[in-house]
């Protein structure tokens, strides 16, 4: 690394320190993104100036304030659509377990008339592990999809989420899928047969695209087990 | 690092992840200290409020450029509220060009042997302060802290600008050489 002059030294301070008049200031910040000599020089003013920040007295910050940084993050929280309720549809993961026992109570004490007529529904919650990013699946015999919901969660740039069915002993990909609308995916014919209640669905956090190799290489984010209802 | 600072590299890290809960544990966390940058340099409650909300913006935006073994969590949160504020005076000047520098400071790239060297160093400054002139160590401070102008230091402690300059320079070498 090329030794850094005296006046260099000097500058890369004031710009730290926010000294440089404000037509220098952007003709530093270019320099920093092309010489690594001075970024060190750079880092190494950040970090010991850094010890200087427990003078920053805290002070409360007004309650109106976060619900105008969701607001424009996350646009509002107002939904109108019945079916497109965030609040319904994680009343449904919650209460999954609970809907499938009434679900079958209550096929028992009423038996169909002709249960050929109905396809076979099931329904999976793919509970959040510690990644704030949640779905609930719902498998239609009739269609041979799962339509997919994400609760929560956002996109993260640069990668994609990838579905996975787990079924006896295997994991197999269902395929990319996103989490800011509802996607049907049809059940690919590697999951098709083995597939129904027990199966164990699983999303992962993986490259652009999905994996590459056709095993999970990512962390899991959600995950849940396939319920008849 | 300082107590909860893992917890606070956690919370960034799954802001990452897009994880809105964790967002609101961190601005519950940190937002106090922030809005304390944001008001303290723009000297505005209005203005520091409006910060502050932009602030939170970028580090959601940005929060997987955050990578533990660098900056403290808590130090990069605050380099953003002070650069983004610091670009807001810069602004307030008609010379001013737009162009986004907030977040330069925090996107070097992480030095684990570095960062275990870093916390010894951060605990140096104060003693290179020390040596310096009283007047000079409080012009650093006050450019760091209050993002005050040659200028307004010129006029705070009563010397012509070019005086303030020479001495300001003279002590930024002075405190490298002691850092190093």
């Amino acid at each position: 690394m090329p030794a850094v002059s005296e006046d260099d030294r000097v500058l890369v301070a004031e710009y730290v320190l926010g000294l440089l008049p404000p037509a220098e200031h952007p003709r530093m910040a270019a320099r920093l993104a092309a010489e690594p000599a001075l970024r060190a020089e750079q880092r190494l003013w950040t970090l010991r100036l850094a010890s200087l920040d427990r003078e920053f007295v805290e002070a409360s910050a007004p309650a109106a304030v976060m619900p105008r940084i969701e607001a424009r993050l996350f646009g509002t929280s107002a939904r109108t659509s019945f079916w497109d309720s965030l609040a319904l549809w994680r009343g449904i993961a919650a209460g999954a377990v609970a809907v499938a026992v009434i679900a079958i109570g209550f096929n028992v004490l009423n038996p169909r008339p002709d249960p050929r007529q109905f396809a076979e529904q099931l329904v999976a919650a793919l509970q959040d592990q510690g990644s704030g990013v949640s779905f609930v699946a719902v498998y239609d015999s009739a269609t041979g999809s799962v339509r997919l919901t994400a609760l929560t969660g956002a996109p993260v740039p640069e990668k994609d989420y990838e579905l996975w069915a787990i079924q006896g002993g295997q994991t197999i990909s269902m395929g990319v899928v996103p989490v800011d609308r509802k996607v049907d995916v049809k059940l690919p014919v590697t999951v098709a047969p083995g597939f129904g209640a027990g199966t164990v669905l699983a999303v992962t956090l993986e490259q652009k695209g999905g994996s590459p190799t056709g095993v999970a290489q990512g962390p899991i984010v959600a995950v849940g087990t396939a319920t008849l209802i | 690092m300082t107590p909860g600072a893992d917890e606070i590299a956690a919370l960034i890290g799954r802001c990452a992840l897009r994880d809105r809960q964790a967002f609101r544990d961190l601005y519950a966390r940190t937002s106090s200290k922030l809005f304390g940058v944001t008001l303290r340099i723009l000297r505005d409650r209005s203005e520091a409020e409006e910060a502050l909300q932009e602030v939170y913006v970028k580090i959601w935006q940005r929060s997987d450029r955050y990578v533990a073994g660098g900056y403290s969590p808590i130090s990069w949160l605050v380099a953003i509220a002070r650069n983004h504020a610091l670009d807001i005076l810069r602004a307030r000047k008609p010379a001013s060009e737009d162009i986004d520098v907030a977040l330069d400071v925090a996107d070097a790239a992480p030095d684990p042997e570095q960062a275990a060297a870093d916390a010894g160093e951060r605990a140096r400054i104060d003693a290179c302060l020390d040596e310096l002139e009283s007047d000079r160590a409080g012009a650093v401070r006050g450019a760091y802290l209050d993002g005050y102008s040659y200028e307004e230091l010129a006029t705070r402690y009563s010397v012509p600008l070019n005086t303030m300059r020479t001495w300001l320079r003279r002590s930024l070498l002075k405190l490298r050489e002691c850092l190093s």
